[in-house]
């Protein structure tokens, strides 16, 4: 089914469930990646993606369809993703500037993982980035999201993203080379 | 570890993250299972529309143009009760303006007849001062 398609069905009170239920199917693994990429752990990420949905389907009435879909889903994942973030580093006590230890913890602690050491390190690389290049590196590298589409989700000009990401890889490359 | 700069075209945009088995399919009828009904998904409660209510814009409509003619009536009757009207319509009222002395006596107001004009009126009357004194001497 095509987003307009749906966007259509979602805007008619009588076929809006079904097509949530659509929405849902085919949206809960990128959105369910982009959240585990920043919670980390499985059932955190299963946690933020269910309130993910249930904001969406609460504010179903207010999206007009004016952006695409999955724009305006993203947004709302990233927004749950800091948020829950921000709560669990309060409740942890951990201050904002041992955020890069608190994440690199979660990533130790993570079960679901196919057991690939590059794969970690590279977790624990992005985890060092500042916020935003992080957000845009999982976006860009993991994604292979559009800069459009970026700049729609972050608010921020394509530009600003290409130099993030750049910087973003300089980093990571920076730290395998010195982790040799 | 031996890496190189082109790390990330090993990794091949890999994150090694798992998750369990048939995940996403439990997770979208989960998901779907538990939306709560919304707001705008509780069909709005429809009364049946009365005879009143069908008829009621038009019963106003009505209404309101029989007020504008009743308004318009009262101006034309007001209209036609002027005194030229009044006159026509009453002839013994006709006849009583038509007598200058019943004008003089009923409609001779303040200011309307100066003390100079009354004592002419007076003396054309035939008043003589004089006999008021005569009158008085008696």
């Amino acid at each position: 089914m095509e987003d307009k398609e749906l966007i259509g069905k979602l805007q008619r009170p009588e076929t809006c469930r079904e097509a949530f239920g659509e929405v849902i199917r085919l949206y809960s693994e990128p959105l369910y990646r982009q959240v585990r990429r920043m919670v980390q752990n499985h059932d955190d990420a299963d946690d933020v993606l269910q309130n993910v949905f249930l904001k969406a389907w609460q504010n179903i009435d207010n999206f007009r369809g004016e952006a695409k879909l999955s724009t305006w889903l993203h947004k709302i994942a990233i927004n749950e993703s800091m948020s829950f973030l921000e709560r669990e580093r309060k409740h942890a006590g951990v201050s904002i500037d041992d955020e890069e230890a608190f994440l690199i913890n979660l990533i130790e602690a993570d079960k679901n993982i196919d057991g690939d050491e590059l794969a970690v390190m590279l977790r624990k690389a992005i985890a060092k980035l500042p916020e935003k290049q992080r957000l845009v590196f999982n976006m860009r590298y993991f994604d292979e999201m559009k800069y459009e589409q970026m700049s729609e989700i972050l608010g921020t000009s394509e530009s600003a993203l290409k130099t993030s990401y750049h910087h973003a890889v300089k980093k990571i490359e920076q730290f395998f080379r010195e982790s040799d | 570890m031996n890496h190189d700069d082109n790390i990330l075209e090993k990794l091949n945009h890999k994150d090694g993250m798992t998750v369990p088995d048939g995940y996403f399919d439990d997770f979208a009828a989960r998901m779907a299972a538990s939306l709560p009904e919304a707001e705008w998904e509780k069909k709005p409660n429809v009364l049946p529309r009365s005879f009143w209510d069908k008829v009621r814009p038009y019963v106003y409509l009505a209404a309101m143009f029989a007020g504008i003619w009743c308004m318009m009536s009262l101006v034309d009757v007001f209209k036609s009760s002027s005194t030229d009207a009044l006159f026509d319509n009453n002839q013994l009222l006709a006849q009583a303006f038509d007598d200058d002395s019943y004008m003089l006596d009923y409609f001779v107001t303040e200011g309307a007849l100066s003390d100079t004009d009354l004592l002419d009126e007076l003396y054309d009357s035939g008043f003589e001062p004089a006999s008021l004194l005569n009158s008085n001497n008696q």
